[in-house]
């Protein structure tokens, strides 16, 4: 009998290492149970892909060519700086709240050494993991800080050009980093004509996703989305500005940036997909605010509109 | 009736845990230190609500005087709104570190009624009891039922009630509930007298 019980405590104690459903060709570099998340690094052997990851199945939460470290892979990540046309200067201060493998800070630093960057992440060991596997530095013009990203902004003294909000907890995004409260303040640590850009992952077009474009829409006076090729993937751009930016004047200049910068990703392509918020805007979905903000069903909701 | 507050108390208590979360979160976030500040908080008021209210309950127990203490949590819960957010910004501003600033909010915010929703529990099995024989049955159905009432008042408020109302409103609400829970108690006469005596050959 009591043979049976240890029997059955060993396969217990044994489960979750099978417990791992990589593909064939994936193999697992490490993996932490970190104060705030499951960490898992892994590494496609035949594309010759290192990816991080925060669930053992599913979505990727980041990723690099081995090949070309320095390249971003990830679309939304190439996406994202569209932000710098809606810029009309060269940015100073740039804040990333959420560092995940520090692919796009490392990016924005390589094209542009001179800026100032901040970047905000919650835990410790997504730090370690940027640095040890993903060829993430800090320096003297790029600093990570330990913390909770509203927290960190909330006490800033210091105001940003640009301001990139990509915190996710696995698959969503932490509700206090959605609301209405949170925009104001993110906004209030915006400079003159300062811009934030948000990457906001819906693959069935959900309910959260209706709940962002109003939450945005509330506190910002216009929302560009640039839909990615892949389903799902939305790249947010709000700016202070009251007067509306025109797809032209944007492509115009990203394909001015592009040429200035001599960037390895297409912005100009990016700057096609401009989409005034409008077409998505649907007045029934709840604007989220930190009284009410049910995110974690909300992703599970169809859209109502339409 | 005795059996339905206890109950009532015992998923007030736990939703009022969950929704505390929520409180927390804009200015200290939704860590481990949050929860473990919170969990703590919730429980460190329990056990002295616990100890408490086995004192009060030998002196004079009566259910006018269990209506007053659910009648306090009631108003500290209906009128949260008021000082919570005063409060949590405060403790913001002083910036004590990622675990005490939690800690300190929690203790300021739940500490209170965790206490008065603690003392619940053996008054009113002071009150059910009457007689030693039976006493047993008594406590353990009223454990039970406070601890079933938790269990409910989680699933209730983290599957359904958040995704429905505000946090505020939901603390409100549960607020309004203790007190017209609290009130028919005012006129109740619920105290057994137990014929000491009945358990003397015994001992």
């Amino acid at each position: 009998m009591l043979q049976k019980i240890y029997l059955i405590i060993f396969c217990f104690i044994l489960f979750p290492f099978k417990g791992f459903a990589l593909e064939p060709t994936e193999k697992l570099l490490m993996e932490k149970n970190s104060l705030y998340q499951y960490i898992a690094v892994t590494e496609d052997t035949s594309k010759h892909e290192r990816y991080l990851r925060n669930n053992k199945k599913g979505l990727i939460q980041g990723g690099i060519s081995l090949n070309a470290p320095e390249k971003l892979l990830f679309e939304y990540t190439q996406m994202s700086f569209i932000s710098l046309a809606f810029l009309e200067r060269e940015p100073e201060d740039v804040l990333f709240a959420g560092l995940g493998i520090g692919v796009m800070p490392r990016y924005l630093n390589r094209y542009y050494p001179q800026i100032n960057m901040d970047v905000v992440e919650i835990d410790p060991d997504i730090m370690l993991v940027a640095k040890d596997y993903f060829y993430f530095k800090e320096n003297e013009k790029l600093k990570v800080h330990s913390g909770d990203a509203r927290q960190f902004i909330k006490r800033s003294k210091k105001k940003y050009d640009i301001i990139f909000l990509d915190a996710y907890q696995a698959d969503y995004i932490p509700f206090h980093l959605t609301t209405l409260e949170f925009l104001r303040e993110v906004k209030s640590k915006l400079k003159e004509n300062g811009v934030v850009v948000s990457n906001i992952l819906s693959p069935n077009r959900n309910k959260f996703f209706d709940s962002m474009i109003m939450t945005y829409k509330k506190v910002f006076p216009y929302l560009y989305i640039f839909k990615g090729k892949k389903a799902g993937n939305f790249i947010f751009v709000v700016t202070k500005r009251i007067d509306l930016k025109d797809k032209d004047g944007i492509e115009a200049a990203a394909k001015r940036l592009q040429s200035l910068r001599k960037f390895d990703i297409e912005l100009t392509e990016t700057a096609t997909r401009f989409e005034y918020s409008m077409a998505y805007e649907w007045f029934g979905a709840d604007i989220l605010t930190d009284d009410f903000a049910p995110v974690n069903l909300y992703k599970y909701q169809d859209s109502e509109a339409k | 009736m005795i059996n339905f507050i206890v109950f009532i108390c015992g998923a007030v208590v736990m939703s009022f845990e969950i929704l505390g979360s929520r409180i927390l979160a804009p200015n200290f976030g939704n860590s481990v230190f949050v929860w473990g500040s919170l969990i703590s908080v919730f429980l460190t008021g329990l056990s002295a609500g616990y100890y408490l209210g086995g004192r009060i309950a030998d002196i004079r127990p009566s259910s006018r005087k269990l209506g007053l203490i659910i009648i306090a949590p009631g108003v500290l819960l209906l009128t949260f709104p008021l000082y919570s957010g005063p409060v949590s910004d405060w403790i913001f501003m002083k910036d004590l570190g990622v675990r005490s600033s939690p800690l300190l909010a929690s203790a300021s915010l739940f500490l209170v009624p965790s206490v008065f929703l603690g003392i619940v529990s053996p008054y009113t099995a002071k009150l059910m009891i009457c007689s030693l024989h039976t006493s047993g049955e008594t406590i353990g159905t009223l454990y039970a039922l406070s601890t079933f009432g938790s269990i409910i008042g989680t699933l209730v408020t983290s599957f359904y009630l958040i995704t429905i109302a505000g946090v505020n409103s939901l603390i409100m609400g549960q607020g309004i509930l203790l007190i017209i829970l609290a009130m028919p108690l005012h006129f109740m006469k619920l105290r057994c007298d137990i014929d000491y005596t009945e358990s003397g050959g015994r001992k």
